[in-house]
């Protein structure tokens, strides 16, 4: 099935944008301490659907919470009456202003897990009742890498529409899934053209060589994949990763990560269930009842963090578990960069 | 402020004379002007070591056990960082005799944008107060013992009514993602296991709840009463750029008013009010 593409001006797109966040309930970036995250908007002037990306949270905590209710429960003297918890606030029809390609690429990535052995039901439903509007980067920040994984940044069809900004100063629309056809015909049709395929592909190809031409950071992931899946005992990860302070930020961050821990919040004879984020290089992740940690030392939870991103995930689900968005590496207190620890360990291997 | 040359110096000295395991230093990203923290155990690494204004971590955060357990360290502190030094002394978390350390005379860091830190504004303890070599001329007083001063941003956090400062700390809350970043950083949280993560006796839930991060931050900053020595490792580390000084800097206010007579660190030895029990403590804020 074909799907359609409208142009506009800046003027446009700003229509367009103020047109979903009045008729739907809509997600965009708003900033506070410096930070944009992902928050209910009701007017267009609160966010920015053009946010920096190296300041940008990820859109992750839209699909999995950083803490979810999963259940609560009841102790009597007849035995534990477990319920539902209230209605989840997640779950109804929204739309996504200004999501980055690299945060839409990771949802597709986190499909795959969600989809294998239990399925997530609460996490299905929040990714069919989303439309997620993207717009493509005009320039690479800093620690982005994204062109240099295994996934086609210019052809993504992980979004619903995706936002161009010609070279030629035109907006190009264009809808990826069904879903974005039908915001993109309810909602932009009085504020632009529609336009063919062939016409547009010549501008939406100039912008991404331009944009691809602007990064820092490249490797050839096929190499470094390669090298990394046969280097387990290397002793290079103990000086990649020494001066980590092992906290959780480069996790929690990350719009891939998806380890969760449980805990519930007690009272007396009630209590709720929480699942929330969970980071492997926590000190206690998978700690187990009996006391073992099969990961005591830092530089083996490092070990598992690089090689989960870079080999086993794509092992078993076929696709690189880091996006290359470069947010850990931006949050991390000292900031160790993923790109630089994978190409390091890569480059020691025989 | 440039001693890159001298810490190059010293740290092969220490490796040749085999007086050291690591040393700890900074080195530049590689990518920007900015600096990382660098343990360096092979002499052949120590031409990365830089120090500059850009030096900013608090170094004295990889004397903990997790990072160089058992080994000798050299390390490089500034005026704040020995303070945090000479507490994990006095706590007996390190053994002097392990250390090798930097001193430096401290004009001051910057943060990314260059401008100076506004703790480094208004420092009043900026030569290193414990060090084997001391660089650089010392500046500012001599004496810096019992000089408390109020913080200006503390000031203006008193001057707002008791409803209005809740309700700003409420909306720092919010921002936490809980993620322990301010607490891994600081250099005087040295708990093998935190009691904010105890997942057996649920004293706090794991949850990322405001309550719940109002619980941890409270907690962790109560702990610090008294003790905080306003490096601001906490601060740069937060993902969420959330203004944690202030929490420390609120307590360290009543801290000074009421039970400590010095500023933590300052003076070798000296157990600061979180540890010390006198009839004389006021206790007319509990009631």
């Amino acid at each position: 099935m074909s799907f359609s593409t409208f142009v506009t001006d800046k003027a446009g797109l700003q229509q367009f944008y103020a047109s979903i966040v009045e008729k739907h309930e809509t997600y965009a970036p708003v900033e506070k301490f410096g930070n944009f995250d992902f928050v209910r908007v009701t007017s267009l002037s609160e966010c920015d659907p053009a946010s920096p990306i190296e300041r940008t949270r990820s859109i992750k905590p839209l699909f999995f919470p950083r803490s979810a209710k999963i259940m609560k429960y009841v102790a009597t003297s007849a035995g534990t009456e477990v319920s539902e918890t209230d209605e989840d606030p997640y779950a109804g029809m929204r739309v996504i202003l200004g999501a980055k390609h690299c945060d839409a690429r990771g949802l597709q990535v986190l499909d795959k897990v969600y989809n294998w052995d239990y399925i997530d039901t609460d996490y299905q439903k929040r990714r069919r009742n989303t439309v997620i509007v993207s717009a493509r980067c005009d320039k690479a920040a800093a620690h982005c890498f994204c062109t240099s994984l295994d996934y086609n940044v210019e052809n993504l069809d992980a979004m619903d529409v995706l936002v161009v900004n010609g070279p030629d100063g035109k907006i190009y629309l264009k809808a990826r899934t069904e879903k974005g056809e039908n915001l993109l015909k309810s909602d932009v049709a009085r504020h632009a053209t529609s336009v063919a395929d062939e016409a547009s592909a010549p501008a939406l190809k100039q912008q991404y060589e331009a944009f691809a031409s602007s990064f820092r950071l490249k490797m050839n992931y096929t190499e470094v994949n390669g090298k990394l899946s046969n280097i387990f005992d290397s002793p290079e990860f103990e000086k990649v990763s020494d001066h980590c302070v092992g906290c959780n930020t480069c996790a929690f961050v990350c719009p891939t990560c998806h380890c969760f821990k449980i805990s519930d919040e007690k009272l007396k004879d009630t209590g709720v269930r929480y699942k929330s984020y969970d980071s492997c290089n926590n000190g206690y992740f998978t700690l187990m009842a009996g006391g073992h940690n099969p990961r005591p030392a830092k530089y083996r939870r490092w070990r598992q963090r690089a090689l989960h991103k870079f080999v086993y995930y794509k092992e078993r689900f076929g696709d690189n578990l880091c996006v290359g968005c470069g947010k850990c590496t931006v949050a991390c207190p000292v900031n160790i960069s993923i790109f630089e620890v994978a190409n390091q360990v890569a480059s020691t291997a025989m | 402020m440039d001693y890159t040359k001298q810490i190059q110096e010293i740290a092969a000295n220490l490796f040749a004379e085999g007086k050291i395991d690591v040393f700890v230093g900074y080195r530049t990203t590689g990518w920007d002007n900015n600096q990382v923290p660098v343990l360096i155990a092979d002499p052949a690494d120590v031409p990365k070591l830089v120090f500059n204004d850009k030096s900013v971590f608090n170094l004295v955060n990889y004397l903990k056990r997790e990072h160089t357990r058992n080994k000798r360290v050299g390390i490089v502190v500034k005026g704040c960082d020995s303070r945090s030094l000479n507490l994990l002394l006095t706590e007996s978390q390190v053994k002097r005799e392990k250390l090798y350390v930097v001193g430096i005379c401290c004009e001051g860091v910057t943060d990314e944008e260059g401008n100076k830190m506004q703790n480094c504004t208004e420092c009043i303890v900026p030569n290193a107060v414990v060090s084997d070599v001391l660089l650089g001329t010392p500046t500012g007083s001599e004496t810096v013992t019992g000089s408390y001063r109020l913080n200006s941003d503390v000031e203006v956090l008193h001057q707002k009514p008791l409803a209005e400062r809740a309700a700003w700390f409420n909306e720092v809350f919010e921002g936490c993602i809980r993620c322990n970043a301010c607490r891994h950083s600081c250099p005087l949280c040295y708990c093998e296991k935190c009691c904010i993560d105890q997942e057996t006796a649920t004293l706090y839930h794991g949850a990322n709840t405001p309550s719940s991060a109002f619980h941890a931050l409270m907690t962790w900053s109560m702990h610090l009463a008294g003790r905080c020595v306003d490096c601001r490792n906490c601060e740069k580390a937060c993902p969420s750029h959330l203004p944690l000084h202030l929490l420390h800097k609120q307590n360290e206010a009543v801290i000074y008013e009421n039970f400590q007579e010095h500023l933590a660190g300052v003076i070798e030895g000296d157990r600061g009010a979180f540890y010390k029990y006198s009839l004389k403590d006021p206790d007319d804020f509990i009631m």
